[in-house]
């Protein structure tokens, strides 16, 4: 019943957010790419919004392979417990 | 300011989420989704909370952790730092091993040479209204936001812009650990470790 209820709703919701919603949508996922935010420019279409949202996503999730590789290895060397612990603290203060 | 107080109540309660306990399933439905109270990536509370449950949570481990182990975590903080108020971070808590998984599965993988009617069944409505090429793009990002292959055209987009303010604050708090945790050399340059 829930399952309907929220299937129902999503549709409705969705039928209801017209054109002008989803362009705003693409002007705030705009503003957070910075290929797009640094040329300022109005003309940016919707597919090349999409576009580069993908590359930017992809750049991160790079990012985040690569920093994963680094802390294993610094945890790896890393074999006293009270080196971890001072940078616990450091980090809660 | 009710939603700013509401906000710092949830990031005190937040600090027992490495507990994994049951969230209860209430699922507020608010007819403007744009009014959902997402979380604050930005804020320094929330990078502090994540990197302190990403070391508590690595140190669990055993010692020598993998790579694969590290990321999983690192997803696993993230979306829990989220508390599942988004279909990305409830994705990734449902399964957390599942982008690493794909990219395995991806190696195997034969390409598939569907016709256009058939991908055209497959779009829900929303997509099936735009243009080819903002429908292509979209079901690229569908397959890269966790849980988001199959959601309207608005919701992705709303999806979209949290899973980016998520992810940038991921990177930004595990430099931070990585510059944190002493090394076996001194770094040659000092000034970036980039």
């Amino acid at each position: 019943m829930s399952s309907r209820r929220s299937r129902s709703r999503q549709s409705g919701a969705s039928a209801e957010i017209t054109d002008a919603q989803i362009t705003d949508l693409v002007s705030k996922l705009q503003q957070l790419i910075p290929e797009l935010r640094a040329r300022r420019s109005d003309k940016v279409s919707s597919a090349k919004v999409l576009q580069e949202t993908c590359n930017y996503i992809k750049n991160l999730h790079r990012e985040v392979d690569d920093l994963s590789d680094r802390l294993s290895e610094l945890l790896a060397n890393t074999d006293s417990n009270s080196a971890q612990a001072a940078i616990i603290r450091s980090l809660l203060m | 300011m009710e939603s700013l107080s509401f906000s710092l109540h949830s990031n005190l309660h937040s600090l027992t989420l490495l507990q994994h306990s049951n969230q209860n399933k209430k699922r507020r439905k608010i007819t403007h989704q744009n009014s959902l109270a997402l979380t604050p990536w930005t804020s320094h509370t929330q990078h502090r909370l994540y990197s302190s449950n990403l070391l508590l949570a690595l140190r669990r481990n055993s010692n020598p952790t993998a790579s694969l182990q590290v990321r999983a975590a690192a997803d696993r903080v993230l979306a829990a730092t989220a508390k599942g108020r988004t279909r990305w971070s409830r994705a990734i808590l449902a399964n957390p091993f599942g982008r690493w998984r794909k990219q395995r599965q991806r190696h195997h993988k034969k390409v598939k040479n569907c016709s256009a009617n058939k991908c055209m069944k497959k779009t829900t409505p929303d997509i099936r209204r735009r243009l080819p090429a903002v429908q292509k793009k979209a079901r690229v990002l569908g397959k890269l936001i966790p849980g988001c292959r199959k959601v309207s055209f608005p919701k992705l987009l709303e999806e979209a812009g949290d899973y980016i303010s998520a992810l940038e604050m991921q990177v930004r708090a595990m430099k931070a650990l990585a510059d944190l945790l002493p090394t076996g050399a001194p770094p040659p340059d000092p000034i970036g470790l980039s």
